[in-house]
C-alpha cells in the first residue's frame, strides 16, 4: 500500500484521467443510443431489370437439406443465368445473431425455424410488397408465423402438418382398428386396449425433449386455433384450449400410457421395435424414422390425421416449420428474393426440391409446401414412401394441412419460454406438476421474465 | 562481472544523468504495450457493459434507457441465484476433492520408478490436452442412462439405471466428475513440481523415528506444499466459477436448469439477444469476482 | 506400511527420546527412490486407466464405420476397421484451415504474450512507477473474469475495427493475460536485486537488463509460460467461435464446435452418425500436437511451474 499520500494523490489523479478518458472513448464507441422504428423504406422491392446480375450469399443449415437445395441452383440459374449463388452450409442458430449484430459478412438469403423469425424481424426486410400476389395462396399458418406487427418478415417454405403416426401390423395383431380414431378420446381408448392385450406396453409417446415438449404442444393448439401468444403478444395460456390439451397429456402420463423418452433416441427407437410404443402424434417429419432409423418395424407404420380435440374439430394443426428470411444488411437482397420467389413458386423450383433428387430419390417427404397450388393432394411431388408401406403420405400430409387453421402467431420470446412452460412440461411429465399449476407457474413466469421485459 | 567501480568523480555527468533518466523512464516503456492491449480489450469493453446495463438493448435499433431496471431484475430473479448456486455446488464439488485426490496422486508418483513416473505424468495430462468438444460427447455416450457403458457397469453389480445426464440430482456430480477427469492431471503435475522442493532428508529423519507413511504425509508433505496447494485452489477455483463450455456441449445448462452456471445464465441472456440484462448480469458477476479475488489475494498475501 | 508406528506427538511435536539400539524396533527400510508397493502401483494404474479410457474410446471409434459408433458405442470388430470416417471428415470439414489457423495464432499471439508479459512484469516487479499498484489491481481483477463477460462489448469493437472475423481479432484480445503478468511477476521477483544492481553499474541498459540478465534466470519460468500459454491458446474455445466464426478463419476448437453442434442440432439427420464418426476423427487429429508436445517438454514444463507457483 502506498503510504506516501503525495504519491496516493497521484495515482489516484492517473486512475481518475484514465476512467475519464475510457468513458469518453465509449461514447464514440458502438453506436446503441440511435435508430427508428420501421418505415416503408424497410420493405423490399423486386428487382426491376429482366436479367438481374450479381451475386447473393444463401445460408442453409449443413446436411441433406442443404445438398437438396444445391441440387436446385442449377435449375435457378436456367432463368437468371447472371445470378451466381454461394450456398453456404452454416450452423444458423449459432452464428446469425452475432453476424447481424455486427453486420459484418452478413448473408443475403437465411434458412431461418419459424419459432426464431419474429425474434430478428428488427434486422429484416418487411416482404410484404414482394409477397403480396402470393400470399392468398400461401397456407395461412405460415403466413401468421412470420408476420410481426403488421409486417412479413419471412418467405415462408414448408408446412409441417401433424400426424398420427401408428404401427399398424401391431395394432392390428391386437385387433384395433386405427381408423376408428376420430378423437383424444378414442385415442386413449385405443391406448388402454393396446396396454390390456399387451401388459407393460405404453403406447404413445411423450417427449422428454424440453423444446420439442413444447413445440409438441403448439401442435396440439395450433389445431384449436390458438397458440402461447396472440398476433399483439398477449399470452393465452390460460385458456379452456390449453387446458385441455394438458389434461388429455396429464391422463396420459396418469394413467401410464405413455413411452416417455427423446425424440428417436435410443430409447424410443427402442421402444418402438419392441412394439411398445405404437401411436406417435407428431409433425410429418416423423417419416424420417420408418425410413431410416426402424430396421425390424419399418413397413409396419402408416400415417394419418390427428384426432380432433372435438368432433368434427380440425384434423391437424402446425409442428415447426421454416422460413427464409432476407437480412436488411445483405448486399443483394433483391436477388436473393428472385432465389427464394423460384424455389417456392416457380414449378421447376418446388418440384426440384420436394422432387426425387440425388439426395432423396423418392422424393423430399419429411415436409409439405407451404405454397398451396405445390402443396395440390392430386398432384403429388413425392412418391409413395415404401418404408410406410407404399402409402401416399403426399395425400395424407396435404389433405391435413388444409385443415390446419389460422390465428396462431409465434411470439419473438418463444425459444426462450421454453425454459418456462417446456420445463415445466416435463415436470408435469414427471408428476411433480398439474395442468393447472403449469398453465399458473409458466404463465406468470413468462409474464414477468418475457413479456414485462420486451 | 568487473570488480572495479570507477569513482564518481571520474564519470562524465552527462551520462549518470541520462541513465537516471532512462531509469525512471523505462518501466512506463516496459509496461506500454501491456496496458495499451489491456485498456484496449478488458478496461474498455468493461465500461461499455456498464453503459450497456442500464439500457435494454436487443442487438438492433434504439436502446432505452432504463435505469436500474435490470439489476433490480436480475437480483430479484431465483434464476439468477441459483445459477450462483449451481456453481458454487459445483465448487465444492470438485475442488476439495481433486486437491485430496491430486496430492496423494503425487505422493505416490513422487515415489515410484523414475521411467514409470514420465509415463504416468503423461498419462494423466492426456485428458487436459483433449479437445473439450470431443470430451462432452464421450460423456453423453458412456453416461446414457439405458445404453450407457456405465450404467452396464453398474448393472453387473445388480444396481439400476441411473439418470446422470437427465436427472437434477445426477447432473451436477457428473459435470463436476467431467471437469475433474479434464484438469486434476494438470494440479497433479503442479503438485508435482512442489514435492520436487521438499528436502528429502526431512522424510529420512521421520523413517529414522518409525513414523508411518500417512504420518509424513500429514505431517510434512502437506504442510510444506502449503502454497503449492494454495495455488492449485485458486487457479480451480477461478476455472469453477468461469466454467461455461462445459455446461454448454454437455447439457446445455439442463436438466432443469441444475447445471446453468453463473457464466452459462449470463450466456442465455446474450443468445436471446436480452443484452441489457447480460451486461447488467456481467456487471453483476464482475462485482462478485472482485470480492472473491480479493479474499483470495488476501488470504495468499497472509501466507507469507 | 504395516510396521507397528511409534507415537510422534503432533506435527511438531517432539519424538520421544530414541530408545536404546537393542529395543528399537528395525527402521522400515527406506522407501522413497525404490520400488513402490503393489498397492502404490495397482492405484496408479487402475487411475491411469480411467484417464486413459474415454481418449482411448474416442480414438478407437474413429476407426469404425460411422453406423456401428451409434448402434454399438462398446464393442470393436477388427474386422470393420476403416478409414471413411477420416476421409469423410477431410472432405467435409475445413481441419486444414483449423490446423493453419490455429498455428498462425499460437505463433503470432504466442509470441506477443512471451515477450511483453515478461517485460510488463519486469516492470512491477522491479521498479516504482505512477499507477503500480493501480493497474496491478486491475490485473488481478480481470483475472477472474469469466471470458463470456466481455464478449458483446468486445464484438462490437471489433466491428468498429472492421475487425470481425480476421486474424487481429482472434489475436490481440488477450494477448497480453493477466495470468501471464501475474506469474512472471512472481517468477521475476525472486530474481536477486543485486544481479540487476551488478548490471547497472557495468552500463547496461534498462533493457539490456531484462534482456541479458533477467531472461537467462527466468527461462525455466518462462518455457512454463510458454506450454500454458500454448495449451490455452490452442483450446480457446469461447472467443473464436464469437470473433471469427467462418470457415475461412476458424480455428481448430471454433471447428470441432462447429461439428459437435451439427449432432446435438441434428440428432435425427442421417448424418448424426456421419458427423459423429468425423468428430472423432477430427478429435483424435487435434489431440496430437499438444500431446506430442507436453511429451516433448514435460521437464521444461515442471521445472517452470516450480519457479512460478512455489515463491511467494
Amino acid at each position: 500500500m502506498n503510504h506516501h499520500p503525495k504519491r496516493r494523490a497521484r495515482g489516484l489523479a492517473v486512475a481518475g484521467a484514465l476512467v475519464a478518458t475510457a468513458l469518453t472513448l465509449t461514447a464514440c464507441g458502438p453506436d446503441i443510443g440511435s435508430g427508428g422504428s420501421a418505415t416503408a423504406s424497410d420493405r423490399l422491392q423486386a428487382p426491376t431489370s429482366d436479367q438481374p446480375e450479381g451475386e447473393i450469399t444463401i445460408w442453409d443449415r449443413s446436411g441433406d437439406l442443404y445438398k437438396v437445395f444445391d441440387g436446385v441452383i442449377a435449375d435457378f440459374n436456367k432463368k437468371y443465368p447472371k445470378i451466381t449463388v454461394h450456398h453456404e452450409a452454416v450452423d444458423i442458430n449459432a452464428k446469425l445473431q452475432n453476424t447481424l449484430i455486427t453486420g459484418t459478412d452478413v448473408p443475403d438469403g437465411v434458412f431461418l425455424d419459424d419459432a426464431m423469425v419474429s425474434g430478428y424481424a428488427d434486422h429484416l426486410w418487411d416482404l410484404s410488397d414482394v409477397l403480396k400476389p402470393y400470399l392468398k395462396d400461401i397456407a395461412p399458418q405460415k403466413v401468421d408465423a412470420n408476420t410481426v406487427d403488421g409486417g412479413i418478415y419471412g418467405v415462408p417454405y414448408d408446412l409441417n402438418p401433424g400426424l398420427l403416426y401408428y404401427n399398424a401390423k401391431a395394432l392390428e395383431s391386437v385387433g384395433i382398428d386405427a381408423s376408428t380414431i376420430k378423437t383424444y378420446d378414442d385415442l386413449l381408448a385405443a391406448a388402454r386396449a393396446y396396454q390390456k392385450a399387451k401388459p407393460g406396453s405404453h403406447p404413445i409417446h411423450l417427449e422428454q425433449g424440453g423444446f420439442l415438449g413444447q413445440l409438441q404442444l403448439e401442435m396440439f393448439a395450433s389445431q384449436l386455433g390458438t397458440s402461447l401468444a396472440d398476433a399483439k403478444g398477449k399470452l393465452r395460456l390460460d385458456s379452456p384450449e390449453y387446458k385441455q390439451i394438458l389434461t388429455y397429456l396429464d391422463t396420459v402420463q396418469k394413467e401410464g400410457l405413455g413411452t416417455r423418452a427423446e425424440y428417436l433416441g435410443q430409447s424410443d427407437i427402442a421402444e418402438m421395435e419392441a412394439g411398445n410404443e405404437v401411436f406417435y402424434p407428431w409433425a410429418i417429419w416423423f417419416s424420417f424414422a420408418p425410413q431410416q432409423l426402424l430396421k425390424d418395424t419399418g413397413g409396419d407404420w402408416r400415417a394419418m390425421e390427428l384426432p380432433a380435440w372435438k368432433d368434427g374439430g380440425a384434423r391437424s394443426g402446425a409442428m415447426g416449420g421454416s422460413s427464409f428470411v432476407l437480412p436488411k444488411d445483405g448486399k443483394n437482397s433483391q436477388l436473393a428474393w428472385l432465389f427464394y420467389k423460384f424455389l417456392m413458386y416457380d414449378e421447376a423450383g418446388y418440384s426440384a426440391v420436394w422432387g426425387p433428387s440425388s439426395t432423396y430419390p423418392e422424393g423430399l417427404n419429411t415436409s409439405i409446401p407451404a405454397y398451396l397450388p405445390a402443396a395440390d393432394p392430386s398432384k403429388p411431388l413425392f412418391k409413395p414412401v415404401p418404408a410406410l408401406g407404399d402409402q401416399d403420405l403426399w395425400k395424407v400430409a396435404t389433405e391435413a394441412g388444409k385443415q390446419i387453421p389460422a390465428g396462431t402467431a409465434i411470439p419473438s420470446w418463444w425459444n426462450a419460454s421454453t425454459d418456462y412452460l417446456g420445463t415445466d412440461l416435463q415436470k408435469m411429465y414427471d408428476g411433480d406438476l398439474t395442468p393447472d399449476q403449469v398453465i399458473k407457474d409458466a404463465g406468470s413466469s413468462i409474464q414477468t421474465n418475457l413479456i414485462d421485459r420486451q | 562481472m568487473t570488480t572495479t567501480v570507477l569513482p564518481s568523480a571520474a564519470r562524465p555527468r552527462a551520462r549518470r544523468g541520462g541513465t537516471r533518466m532512462r531509469r525512471r523512464i523505462a518501466p512506463y516503456l516496459f509496461v506500454l504495450p501491456f496496458v495499451a492491449i489491456f485498456l484496449a480489450f478488458s478496461v474498455y469493453p468493461l465500461i461499455f457493459t456498464a453503459r450497456l446495463s442500464f439500457t435494454n438493448w436487443h442487438g438492433a435499433g434504439a436502446a432505452e434507457w432504463v435505469g436500474w431496471d435490470n439489476y433490480t431484475y436480475l437480483l430479484g430473479s431465483p434464476a439468477f441465484w441459483s445459477s450462483l448456486g449451481n456453481s458454487a455446488v459445483l465448487w465444492l464439488l470438485i475442488v476439495p476433492i481433486q486437491i485430496v485426490l491430486a496430492v496423494i496422486v503425487a505422493v505416490l508418483l513422487d515415489s515410484a520408478k523414475l521411467r514409470l513416473r514420465g509415463m504416468y505424468r503423461v498419462a494423466f495430462i492426456v485428458p487436459f490436452v483433449t479437445p473439450l468438444v470431443a470430451v462432452a460427447q464421450i460423456w453423453v455416450v458412456l453416461f446414457d442412462q439405458d445404453h450407457g457403458a456405465v450404467n452396464a457397469l453398474l448393472g453387473l453389480v445388480g444396481i439400476p439405471d441411473v439418470g446422470w445426464l437427465t436427472t437434477s440430482a445426477w447432473a451436477k456430480p457428473t459435470l463436476a466428475l467431467l471437469f475433474l477427469w479434464k484438469t486434476t492431471g494438470f494440479i497433479v503435475i503442479i503438485l508435482l513440481s512442489g514435492l520436487q522442493s521438499i528436502d528429502r532428508s526431512m522424510y529420512e529423519a521421520a523413517d529414522l523415528d518409525g513414523a508411518s507413511p500417512i504420518r509424513q504425509l500429514w505431517s510434512i508433505t502437506v504442510p510444506l506444499l502449503r502454497r503449492t496447494i494454495m495455488f492449485a485452489v485458486v487457479l480451480q477455483t477461478l476455472a469453477v466459477f468461469q466454467m461455461f463450455a462445459e455446461p454448454f456441449v454437455v447439457t446445455q445448462g439442463g436438466p432443469y436448469n441444475s447445471t446453468t452456471t453463473a457464466g452459462y445464465y449470463l450466456y442465455n441472456h446474450i443468445t436471446r439477444a436480452d443484452l441489457g440484462t447480460g451486461a447488467a448480469n456481467s456487471f453483476l458477476l464482475v462485482i462478485l469476482v472482485m470480492i472473491l479475488s480479493l479474499f483470495f489475494v488476501r488470504m495468499l498475501r497472509a501466507k507469507d | 506400511m504395516t510396521t507397528t508406528p511409534t507415537v510422534l506427538d503432533g506435527p511438531s511435536g517432539a519424538a520421544p527420546a530414541a530408545p536404546s539400539p537393542a529395543d528399537r524396533i528395525p527402521p522400515a527400510p527406506r522407501k522413497r527412490r525404490t520400488r513402490p508397493r503393489i498397492g502404490t502401483q495397482a492405484f496408479l494404474l487402475v487411475l491411469m486407466v480411467a484417464f486413459l479410457a474415454p481418449v482411448v474410446w474416442a480414438i478407437v471409434s474413429a476407426f469404425k464405420p460411422a453406423n456401428d459408433i451409434i448402434r454399438d458405442p462398446l464393442g470393436f470388430d477388427p474386422g470393420s476397421f476403416t478409414l471413411d470416417n477420416f476421409t469423410a471428415m477431410f472432405h467435409d470439414v475445413p481441419i486444414a484451415h483449423g490446423f493453419l489457423n490455429t498455428a498462425i495464432v499460437l505463433v503470432v499471439k504466442g509470441a506477443i504474450t512471451l515477450f511483453f508479459a515478461p517485460l510488463a512484469a519486469y516492470a512491477f516487479a522491479k521498479y516504482d512507477f505512477i499507477g503500480k499498484n493501480l493497474i496491478f489491481g486491475a490485473v488481478l481483477i480481470t483475472l477472474m473474469l469469466p471470458t463470456i463477460v466481455l464478449i458483446i462489448p468486445l464484438l462490437l469493437e471489433m466491428k468498429t475495427f472492421g475487425w470481425v472475423n480476421t486474424y487481429q481479432a482472434l489475436i490481440l484480445p488477450g494477448s497480453v493475460d493477466a495470468f501471464a503478468i501475474f506469474w512472471m511477476r512472481q517468477v521475476i521477483s525472486a530474481v536477486p536485486d543485486e544481479l540487476l544492481d551488478a548490471a547497472r553499474v557495468d552500463g547496461c541498459g534498462e533493457f539490456g537488463i531484462f534482456w541479458r540478465v533477467v531472461v537467462p534466470v527466468i527461462r525455466p519460468g518462462l518455457a512454463g509460460l510458454a506450454v500454458l500459454t500454448i495449451m490455452n491458446i490452442y483450446n480457446d474455445f469461447v472467443w473464436p467461435v464469437v470473433a471469427a466464426s467462418s470457415d475461412r478463419m476458424a480455428t481448430l476448437q471454433v471447428v470441432l464446435s462447429t461439428l459437435a453442434q451439427n449432432i446435438t442440432g441434428n440428432r435425427i439427420g442421417a448424418d448424426y452418425a456421419t458427423v459423429t464418426g468425423e468428430l472423432l476423427a477430427a478429435s483424435s487429429l487435434a489431440l496430437i500436437p499438444l500431446l506430442v508436445l507436453f511429451i516433448v517438454l514435460q521437464r521444461h514444463f515442471i521445472n517452470g511451474i516450480l519457479a512460478g507457483s512455489v515463491k511467494g
